[in-house]
C-alpha cells in the first residue's frame, strides 16, 4: 500500500513536470524566435564598452617606432586608465625617437636617455628594460620578428595593423598568437572599427540575424595620394626606403596591405570567415616614389560562393570613399550607423551622443583608437586576456592574397598563399645599400 | 534443478540482508582483484618480461620519453595503450592475445623488428589520443621557427597527420634517423676519381664513369625487338589497364644494370646541390627551359635512406621531377643523352623476351600473401627469392644489386626492390588508344596526365604487384602530405618510400626525342642556384 502510494505520487510529479514543461516549450518557442531580431534592434548599444580602463598596479609601457602612429598610440595608452606610463622609447631614427620623446614630455612622461634606444635592435632593448606592455608601431616588415620577441619575453602587446607583408611573416605572427594564447598573453592589433561602438551594435544586430543571411559584401578604400619623402642628400638606399617605408612593398605590404586591411578585415569579422581565393587588378598611375601600385580591385570568393568587391585607391582627384557595406537575404547594412530593409526602409540607426544644441554628433563617445588600448589595459588588469593577433594575421593574408593576385594577374587561393615561401626585403639590416630595385609588377604575360 | 527453484536460490543474496552484504564484498573484493591484475600487467616490467625486444627497453631509455632532459618518464602503455575508457581495456585485451599468441606459437628470434619499427607497423600500435592527452599545448614557448611550421601545417591537416609521421622516434631513439651533415660527400678516399666519362662508340654495354668522382655504374645494351605489351585476359590477379594487349616495337637502347644508387645519387647531389634555395614552382619551370644552368635538390628532410644505409642501394624518396633532372645532369656532364624509360621500354627489359607474368617461372598464385592458403602456408619463397625482392623475402628494405640474378637482359631489380619512374604520364586507357593489330612503335604514353607510370614493384609490394604487366601511378599530393615545409618539396617525398628509378641511354645516332619535351641537354652544368628575383 505504502509502496503504490508513492509510486503514484512519483507519476503524478514527473507526469506534472512534463506537463509544465511542454506548455513552456510550446508558448515559449514561438515567442523566442521571434524575439532576437526584434529585441536586439532596440537593445541598448555600447553595454559592454568601458569609458576608462579600471585602475590596478602601475602598467609600464614601451614604445617601439617612434613615427606619428607610434607617437599617438603612445597617448591614446595614457588616456585609456589610471596608472599608466610610457618609460621606454625604440627607433632606428634618433630624430623620430626625440620629437616622440618631447611630446610625451609635454605631457609629463619624462623618459630618461638610458631607456632611449636608436638602431635595429632597439626593440630588444625596450622589451628588456622592464616595461609590461610594448606598443609596435614600425613599418610592418618588421612587426612579426618584433612580436615574436615580446611573446618569448611575456609582454602584453598592442601592435598596429597590417601584421606582416608576407606569408612567412603572417604565419610567424599565427605561431606566436599561438604561443601567447595559452600563457595568457594580450595583443590588441589596431583594427579599431573592431572596438568602434558604432561597428559593434552593428555587428551585433547583423549577428542576430536582423538581415538575413549576409550574400555579399563590398569594401572601399579610395584616398588622396598618401604623403611620401624624397630622398634627400647623404641618405643611404636603407634610410632612404625606411623614412619613405609607406611607398616600400617590402616595408609596407603595399597600400591594399597597409591600409585597406581595415576593410578587408571588418567583412571578414561581419560574414565570419575568409575568402577561398582572388582575381584583382591593380596599376601605379601617379605614385611619386617606390614601387607600389595606387590603385587595387580585388574580386574576393568565398568557398560557398559568395564575394566581395574590395577597391582601394590613392589618387589625388578622384571619388573617394572609406566604407564597407554587406548586403543580406532581408536587408543591407553599412556595418556601421545603419541596417536598412531590402526596400530601403531603415531597420536601426546607431544613436550617435548629441552635442551642445541636441544634435547628433556623428561620432561615437570614446575614439576608437582610445578604445582599443581601454578594452588592452582593462583586459590585463581583470586578467581576461583578449587576442586579435591570429585573427589579423588572417585578414593580413587576405590583403596579400589580394596584392599578389594584382601584380600576377594569376587566381590566388588562401592555401597557396597561406603556404607560400615568399618572403620580402634584405636578410640583414643595417643602414647601407639595399639590393632592392624599385621594379613595379606588370601582371600576365605578352 | 526444477528453474524456478533455481532462480530462487541464485536471487538469494539480493534478497536477503546477510546475503546481500556477503555478496556485495565479494564483488567489491573482485573489483579490487581486476584492478590490481589491469594494473600489474600494464607495468613496465610486465612489458618487458617476455625478453622478447630487450632492444625496445634500451632503446627507450634513451629516448626524450625517458626523462633524457625533463626528468619525467613516459611508461610503455602510456603510448602503446589508448589513454582510457573502453577502448584501453578493449586495444589491452587484443594486444595482450596476440602477444601471448606470438610468444608461444611463433618464433620470436625470427621477428623482424625493423620492420615492426616502421611507420605503417607503429600506427597499429600507438594512439594519437595518447600523445594529445599530454602534448596538449602544440605552440609552446620554446618551439623553434621550424616547429612553429611543422605544427602550423599539422593543424591545417586536422586529423589527416599522425604526430608519429614526423615525431616517429621519439619513443625509442634511434641514431640513424637523424639526417647526417655528411650527405652528398662521397667517401673517394681509396679509389681512382674519374676525369673522364668513359666512350661510347659501339652499341653495346659499358661501364659509365662520373667524371669528378669516383662513382662508375653498368648500362646494359638493350637490343631492339617487338613484344606483346601487357598481360593475357587469363593471367591471375590481372587488371584491366594492362590490356588490351598490343604489338609493341622498341628500337634498341641502353639501360642502367641496376636502379640508381645512392652513390650515384649523391654524385648529383654534391654537384649540383642548391642549400636553401627556393622551391618556388616558378622555379620547377625554370629547370626544365633552362638545363644549361642545372640546379639541383635541396637537402632532403630527415634521413632518406631510411636508416638501410647508402653506397649500391637504390636511391629513393626523391621525386619524379628529381629523376628527370638528374638525367639532365647526368647526360651534361658525361655528354650522352641519358633519360628516364618509357613504359614501354621498361616493360620490354623486364620481360626480357618472356611472355609469362614473370620473367621466372611461377605464378602470381604461389608467391602472392593474399590467399588463404599462403596465409596459412606461407608464400613458395625459394621460388621467388632469387629473383625478386619483395614483401615476403626483403625484410622491409631495399636490397643491393647483387642479392638477385638477372633477367634475361642481364638486368637485376626489375622485378621488386623499388618501384620505378618511367617519363610516361599514366592513363587507365593508354592501352587502349592504339588499335590492336600493327605493331607501335615506340609508344611514348599520353600527352598530358595528372600522375606518371613507375613500374616493377618493391620491397614492400606484394608478388601480384611485380608482375612484369602491373602497371602504378605515382600519388604526387599523398607522397607529400607530411612535408612541413613551405611550400612543399619539389625534390624529395616526405610520404613514399619505396620509389626509385633506373635510367635509359639513347645511343648516339639514334633520332629519339626525349619525351616530355625536356630540351637536348648540352654544355656545362652550373652548381649555382636560380637566379634572384625580387619575386612577389
Amino acid at each position: 500500500m505504502k509502496e503504490q502510494e508513492r509510486a503514484l505520487s512519483r507519476r503524478q510529479f514527473v507526469g506534472g513536470a512534463a506537463g509544465t514543461l511542454g506548455a513552456m516549450m510550446l508558448a515559449g518557442g514561438k515567442t523566442a524566435r521571434a524575439e532576437p531580431a526584434a529585441a536586439i534592434l532596440t537593445a541598448p548599444q555600447d553595454a559592454a564598452f568601458l569609458d576608462r580602463a579600471p585602475d590596478g598596479p602601475p602598467l609600464k609601457a614601451g614604445v617601439v617606432g617612434c613615427g606619428g602612429r607610434g607617437t599617438g598610440a603612445a597617448e591614446d595608452f595614457l588616456d585609456a586608465g589610471p596608472n599608466l606610463q610610457i618609460t621606454a622609447l625604440g627607433d632606428v631614427f634618433a630624430d623620430r625617437l626625440q620629437s616622440c620623446r618631447e611630446t610625451l614630455a609635454a605631457r609629463g612622461q619624462e623618459i630618461p636617455d638610458s631607456r632611449c634606444f636608436v638602431g635595429f635592435d632597439a626593440y630588444q632593448k625596450v622589451i628588456a628594460s622592464g616595461v609590461n606592455v610594448v606598443l609596435l608601431a614600425t613599418p610592418p616588415h618588421f612587426r612579426p620578428e618584433h612580436f615574436a620577441a615580446c611573446v618569448a619575453a611575456r609582454k602584453h602587446v598592442f601592435m598596429e595593423k597590417p601584421v606582416a607583408v608576407d606569408p612567412v611573416g603572417i604565419r610567424s605572427v599565427i605561431s606566436s598568437a599561438r604561443k601567447g594564447q595559452t600563457i595568457g598573453l594580450c595583443a590588441v592589433t589596431g583594427t579599431q572599427r573592431r572596438h568602434q561602438r558604432d561597428y559593434v551594435a552593428a555587428y551585433q544586430r547583423i549577428k542576430a540575424g536582423t538581415i538575413g543571411e549576409l550574400v555579399a559584401g563590398y569594401c572601399y578604400w579610395n584616398q588622396d595620394q598618401l604623403w611620401f619623402r624624397t630622398r634627400e642628400e647623404g641618405w643611404s638606399d636603407m634610410e632612404a626606403m625606411l623614412r619613405d617605408w609607406v611607398n616600400w612593398c617590402w616595408l609596407s605590404g603595399d597600400h591594399i596591405v597597409e591600409q585597406h586591411v581595415h576593410n578587408i578585415d571588418v567583412i571578414n569579422w561581419f560574414l565570419g570567415k575568409y575568402p577561398a581565393r582572388a582575381v584583382a587588378c591593380g596599376a601605379r598611375h601617379r605614385r611619386p616614389t617606390g614601387d607600389q601600385y595606387d590603385m587595387f580591385s580585388v574580386d574576393f570568393v568565398y568557398d560557398d560562393g559568395r564575394h566581395l568587391s574590395s577597391m582601394c585607391r590613392q589618387i589625388s582627384g578622384c571619388e573617394n570613399n572609406v566604407s564597407e557595406f554587406v548586403v543580406g537575404t532581408k536587408g543591407a547594412s553599412n556595418c556601421r550607423n545603419k541596417i536598412y530593409k531590402l526596400d530601403g526602409t531603415a531597420l536601426w540607426e546607431y544613436d550617435y551622443p548629441k552635442d551642445a544644441s541636441g544634435q547628433p554628433t556623428g561620432q561615437v563617445a570614446i575614439s576608437p583608437y582610445k578604445q582599443e588600448h581601454i578594452d588592452l589595459v582593462t583586459a590585463i588588469r581583470t586578467g581576461k586576456p583578449i587576442n586579435e593577433a591570429e585573427t589579423t594575421a588572417n585578414s593580413t593574408l587576405v590583403a596579400i592574397m589580394g596584392r599578389i593576385a594584382a601584380y600576377t594577374g594569376r587566381q590566388v587561393t588562401w592555401e597557396e598563399a597561406m603556404t607560400s615561401d615568399l618572403r620580402l626585403g634584405p636578410t640583414t639590416y643595417e643602414m647601407g645599400p639595399v639590393n632592392i630595385e624599385a621594379e613595379i609588377p606588370v601582371p600576365g604575360q605578352a | 534443478m526444477p528453474a524456478k527453484r533455481l532462480l530462487r536460490l541464485l536471487s538469494l543474496p539480493f534478497r536477503l540482508l546477510r546475503y546481500r552484504l556477503v555478496f556485495g564484498a565479494l564483488v567489491a573484493f573482485g573489483l579490487v582483484l581486476a584492478h590490481h591484475a589491469d594494473k600489474s600487467t600494464s607495468s613496465d616490467d610486465f612489458c618487458a618480461s617476455c625478453h622478447v625486444h630487450p632492444q625496445a627497453s634500451a632503446s627507450w631509455k634513451l629516448s626524450t620519453h625517458y626523462g633524457v632532459e625533463s626528468g619525467v618518464v613516459v611508461h610503455c602503455v602510456e603510448c602503446h595503450l589508448p589513454p582510457g575508457g573502453l577502448a584501453y581495456y578493449w586495444e589491452k585485451a587484443r594486444h595482450g592475445l596476440r602477444d601471448a599468441y606470438g610468444s608461444l606459437f611463433t618464433d620470436t628470434s625470427q621477428i623482424d623488428w625493423e620492420a615492426r619499427s616502421s611507420l605503417e607497423h607503429a600506427l597499429t600500435y600507438t594512439y594519437e589520443e595518447s600523445c594529445t592527452r599530454c602534448h596538449q599545448n602544440l605552440f609552446p614557448l620554446n618551439l623553434s621557427p621550424k616547429g612553429d611550421e611543422a605544427h602550423l601545417h599539422y593543424s591545417r591537416k586536422a586529423g589527416e597527420l599522425p604526430c608519429i609521421n614526423c615525431h616517429l622516434h621519439s619513443g625509442h631513439y634511434d641514431e640513424r634517423a637523424t639526417q647526417p651533415e655528411s650527405f652528398g660527400e662521397l667517401s673517394t678516399a681509396t679509389r681512382e676519381i674519374f676525369t673522364e666519362p668513359a666512350p661510347l662508340a659501339r652499341f653495346e654495354s659499358f661501364v659509365e664513369h662520373i667524371p669528378g668522382t669516383s662513382v662508375s655504374f653498368e648500362m646494359i645494351a638493350i637490343p631492339g625487338g617487338e613484344f606483346l605489351m601487357g598481360s593475357p585476359q587469363h593471367e591471375a590477379y590481372r587488371r584491366a589497364d594492362e590490356g588490351p594487349v598490343r604489338r609493341v616495337r622498341v628500337s634498341r637502347f641502353l639501360m642502367g644494370k641496376s636502379e640508381v644508387t645512392w652513390d650515384e645519387y649523391q654524385a648529383f647531389y654534391a654537384q649540383t646541390a642548391a642549400k636553401g634555395q627556393r622551391n618556388t614552382r616558378a622555379l620547377a619551370e625554370d629547370t626544365r627551359r633552362k638545363v644549361d644552368a642545372i640546379s639541383g635538390a635541396t637537402p632532403p628532410y630527415g634521413n632518406p635512406d631510411q636508416g638501410w644505409g647508402k653506397g649500391s642501394r637504390p636511391a629513393i624518396t626523391m621525386t619524379h621531377h628529381a629523376a628527370t633532372v638528374y638525367c639532365q645532369w647526368l647526360s651534361a656532364v658525361t655528354g650522352k643523352s641519358y633519360r628516364l624509360p618509357t613504359e614501354a621500354e621498361w616493360e620490354y627489359a623486364c620481360r626480357g623476351g618472356t611472355p609469362g607474368p614473370y620473367f621466372f617461372p611461377g605464378s602470381p598464385r604461389d608467391f602472392t600473401s593474399e590467399t588463404l592458403w599462403n596465409k596459412i602456408f606461407g608464400v613458395d619463397l625459394d621460388a621467388i627469392a632469387p629473383y625478386a625482392v619483395v614483401d615476403s623475402t626483403s625484410g622491409g628494405k631495399t636490397h643491393p644489386p647483387d642479392k638477385v640474378k638477372a633477367n634475361p637482359f642481364g638486368l637485376l631489380h626489375m622485378t621488386g626492390n623499388v618501384r620505378e619512374f618511367c617519363s610516361d604520364w599514366y592513363s587507365a586507357e593508354a592501352y587502349a588508344t592504339h588499335p590492336g593489330g600493327h605493331a607501335i612503335t615506340d609508344p611514348r604514353g599520353p600527352e598530358s596526365g595528372k600522375e606518371h607510370v613507375i613500374r616493377g614493384g618493391s620491397y614492400a609490394s606484394d608478388a601480384i604487384a611485380v608482375r612484369s604487366a602491373a602497371r602504378d601511378a605515382t600519388r604526387h599530393s599523398a607522397w607529400l602530405m607530411t612535408d612541413p615545409q613551405n611550400p612543399k618539396s619539389i625534390w624529395w617525398y616526405s610520404d613514399c618510400r619505396d620509389v626509385g628509378f633506373r635510367i635509359v641511354c639513347e645511343f648516339h645516332g639514334d633520332l629519339v626525342q626525349p619525351p616530355g619535351g625536356a630540351a637536348r641537354p648540352g654544355g656545362s652544368p652550373s652548381p649555382s642556384g636560380s637566379p634572384e628575383g625580387a619575386n612577389r
